[in-house]
């Protein structure tokens, strides 16, 4: 269907720059969720999209016509808010129905729009019933279902899961699943709960501060965030990060709290990276393995705390050298943890980010030797 | 001896009641979690603890002194509400210190203890910064400074984080605890997070519809939970919940049956319930379980985790599969088998545990499926 293309878009309140020159791409049948923490722009920018708000400079491109200028209502959207609108003394069929009858349908037409509608939300059960006496999550599950019977090329939601309880979260959940498995629409998602974007999405927009960060596929954003932030606010928890000085003469060699072992960086490193004579070290605490023995490839640790989380595994912090990191271990495992431990840690998974907090495209190897008391240190070697 | 307790304590709004004769003993120097759901009298019952309501019926004691008809202001127990308004006008160290000053004292008196207190919840660096250049998650912090000012051992926060941001309520969970570690004090704590109860507590209430459903130690209760509500409310995501019935030493259910020998004789509506992780997918066949192949519904991807939603002769579970790898279960049918020793029985009418993974290991059961 319409492609939507933002050009530098800009938004100021006042003092505040909500939206930083933000350039991006939705495309069509594919679900974009713009994630972020309160405050960092996404919803700005969905408002700016449905032209509910004006942008300060840039413009919104729909298929080939800026839009930049034009009222909501001939925008071709159909959007879905937080807080779901029923209107009162209209039955569901009715509710469904509303904005269709501002388009010039023929009533035959309406009704199979709306009957679709029904269907695909699975409200058959519901639409004799009186909507304002509906819980939140069937309110919004209308609300979806509104949404949809408009056919408009683009389809916007705005946390629209936020405020229902588990139950309906699920449902709609599946509902949305569905929906972009379904509808060949131009979705675009805003939410700041990375596990509904994680589900949900086939495009993440990750934003902070008005920008954005990255945009790829949920998995590559996990896997490979282009900036520490992301290594942190994806995950429960993210990323641990461990802060390294490169010596300059080093040739790459490092000694990090993770390893008993030296390890190298794999790549030519930026000329700015080398500069600043740092490195930080990521590290997700489902990428390291505690042991309740030692062996030669793991680290001692402390045991600072450990507690239950997700599906019954433990999350431990623990204490290495220098840093604290976090760790998840299996339920088994984490019940015998006591106050030492040792950590494992296969060097090819760190991710390494640059003194300013962007990824590098570096990695970590073993170096060869270990690192045995017997030998001078690495200090004393002149790395 | 504890530091309050409630002894048979009630509450109604016109005919409305809202809790019904809660008896509770929250220690002292520990960190006690009242977990409940929405509108199951969280609120209310820390407002009858603080004295910001009159019980209906029943008694608040603090330190062994009866304090049901005294007011607020003499109970001295430091409060931190769900909705956090900072003064805008003041800076952080003065809203920290305004329920001091507040009550008479003089700003400069009261400017080491804020400055002491804050050194404990790591916000020094904030002390002299206004409320509108703070990030959320520091906003709260200074709130729950202020609800720690005051000069005593007993601290209520309720709900603290409710309406906070994802990831927000992540950090300050996780944090809290360390934060706190410096404060000597009795915390009662209230939500419905079975997450922030799972990282915060020494000690769990379950609150349900107003009635206090069990009490005990956090592991306690999450391991061998006597109420089918415990399971269901301790976890996430939320514990599988199978209606069964058991007759003649066997316990029959829509996933199959299996036996209870030494279950006394007769008929028994029961719930079967285990926890999302005592799913197990992939395992070799033969093995003493509750087994079978569901439909996939839904899978929620958490990164390190995958939630497998999936539905069995019309009973919905969820299972959880681990460590980050791509599940053995990608399709839409999903090969899935329950231990049977993870399996809990419990009361369909009263919800109390009938049997549980001890007896049945107790009584060694043969297992069998039909």
């Amino acid at each position: 269907m319409s492609e939507i293309r933002l050009v530098h878009l800009t938004k100021r309140f006042g003092g505040l720059q909500a939206v930083k020159g933000v350039s991006l791409r939705f495309l069509p049948h594919t679900t974009t969720c713009l994630l972020g923490p309160s405050g960092c722009g996404k919803t700005t920018i969905l408002r700016m999209i449905a032209g509910l708000e004006a942008p300060t400079s840039g413009q919104v491109w729909i298929a080939d016509q800026d839009v930049t200028n034009l009222p909501p209502r001939r925008r071709d959207i159909a959007m879905v808010f937080q807080y779901p609108t029923i209107y009162r003394g209209l039955g569901v069929f009715e509710n469904i129905e509303l904005p269709l009858r501002e388009q010039k349908l023929s009533p035959a037409e309406r009704r199979k729009r709306v009957e679709n509608a029904i269907q695909l939300l699975g409200l058959n059960g519901s639409v004799n019933k009186d909507p304002s006496r509906f819980d939140n999550g069937t309110r919004q599950r209308v609300a979806f279902a509104r949404a949809v019977a408009r056919q408009s090329s683009i389809l916007l939601f705005d946390e629209p899961i936020t405020n229902v309880d588990p139950e309906s979260k699920f449902r709609l959940k599946q509902d949305l699943k569905k929906l972009t498995q379904e509808l060949k629409q131009t979705i675009v998602y805003v939410t700041h709960d990375q596990n509904e974007a994680m589900t949900l999405a086939d495009q993440i927009v990750l934003m902070k501060d008005g920008s954005v960060l990255q945009q790829d596929a949920p998995r590559q954003v996990y896997n490979h965030p282009s900036h520490r932030f992301g290594g942190w606010f994806l995950g429960n928890p993210g990323m641990s990060f461990l802060d390294h000085p490169i010596p300059p003469s080093g040739a790459g060699l490092l000694r990090s709290d993770l390893f008993p072992y030296l390890v190298r960086l794999s790549g030519e490193l930026p000329m700015d990276a080398r500069l600043s004579h740092k490195v930080v070290l990521g590290v997700r605490p489902e990428q390291v393995q505690l042991r309740l023995d030692a062996s030669a490839d793991a680290v001692p640790c402390e045991v600072l705390r450990k507690f239950l989380g997700v599906a019954g595994q433990y999350l431990a912090a623990v204490r290495l050298r220098e840093h604290t990191v976090w760790v998840k271990c299996s339920n088994q495992l984490g019940r015998k943890l006591g106050r030492q431990a040792y950590l494992r840690c296969s060097p090819g998974v760190v991710t390494v980010f640059d003194d300013n907090e962007r990824a590098l495209s570096v990695r970590l190897v073993r170096h060869e030797e270990l690192v045995k008391p017997s030998q001078p240190s690495p200090e004393a070697m002149g790395i | 001896m504890a530091e309050i307790e409630l002894v048979n304590v009630s509450k109604s709004y016109g005919p409305h009641r809202v809790l019904h004769g809660v008896s509770a003993a929250f220690a002292r120097n520990r960190f006690s979690v009242v977990l409940g759901p929405p509108v199951s009298g969280k609120s209310v019952l820390m407002r009858l603890i603080m004295g910001l309501e009159p019980v209906g019926a029943g008694t608040v004691l603090l330190r062994g002194k009866d304090v049901t008809g005294e007011q607020a202001g003499t109970r001295c127990i430091g409060y931190v509400p769900q909705s956090f308004a900072l003064y805008p006008h003041l800076r952080v160290g003065d809203n920290i210190a305004y329920p001091l000053t507040l009550a008479g004292r003089k700003r400069s008196e009261v400017r080491p203890q804020v400055e002491t207190l804050a050194r404990k919840l790591r916000i020094t660096d904030l002390l002299e910064k206004y409320p509108n250049q703070l990030s959320g998650g520091e906003k709260q912090r200074v709130a729950l400074a202020r609800g720690m000012i005051k000069e005593t051992s007993v601290f209520i926060l309720d709900d603290p984080l409710v309406g906070l941001d994802f990831k927000l309520r992540e950090q300050l969970f996780v944090d809290l605890r360390e934060m706190l570690s410096e404060v000597d004090g009795t915390f009662i704590y209230t939500t419905s997070d079975p997450l922030e109860t799972l990282a915060l507590a020494d000690h769990v209430f379950i609150l349900d519809e107003g009635t206090l459903l069990e009490q005990g130690e956090l592991n306690e209760l999450y391991y061998r939970p006597r109420q089918v509500r415990t399971l269901q409310l301790l976890g996430l995501p939320a514990a599988n919940l199978v209606p069964g019935e058991l007759r003649g030493g066997r316990c029959r259910t829509a996933l199959g049956e299996f036996s209870v020998p030494g279950f006394p004789g007769g008929v028994q509506r029961v719930v079967v319930g285990f926890r999302p992780e005592s799913i197990l997918f992939g395992v070799p066949a033969g093995y003493q379980s509750l087994h079978g192949t569901g439909h996939a519904m839904l899978r929620e991807d958490l990164g390190a985790e995958t939630l497998i939603y999936f539905e069995v002769n019309g009973v919905r579970l969820v299972g959880a599969w681990s460590n980050g790898q791509a599940t053995p279960v990608g399709g839409d049918t999903v090969p899935f088998a329950v231990p049977v020793e993870d399996l809990l029985c419990f009361d369909a009418d009263t919800g109390e545990n009938v049997f549980s993974a001890d007896s049945l290991a107790a009584a060694a059961p043969t297992f069998s499926r039909s």
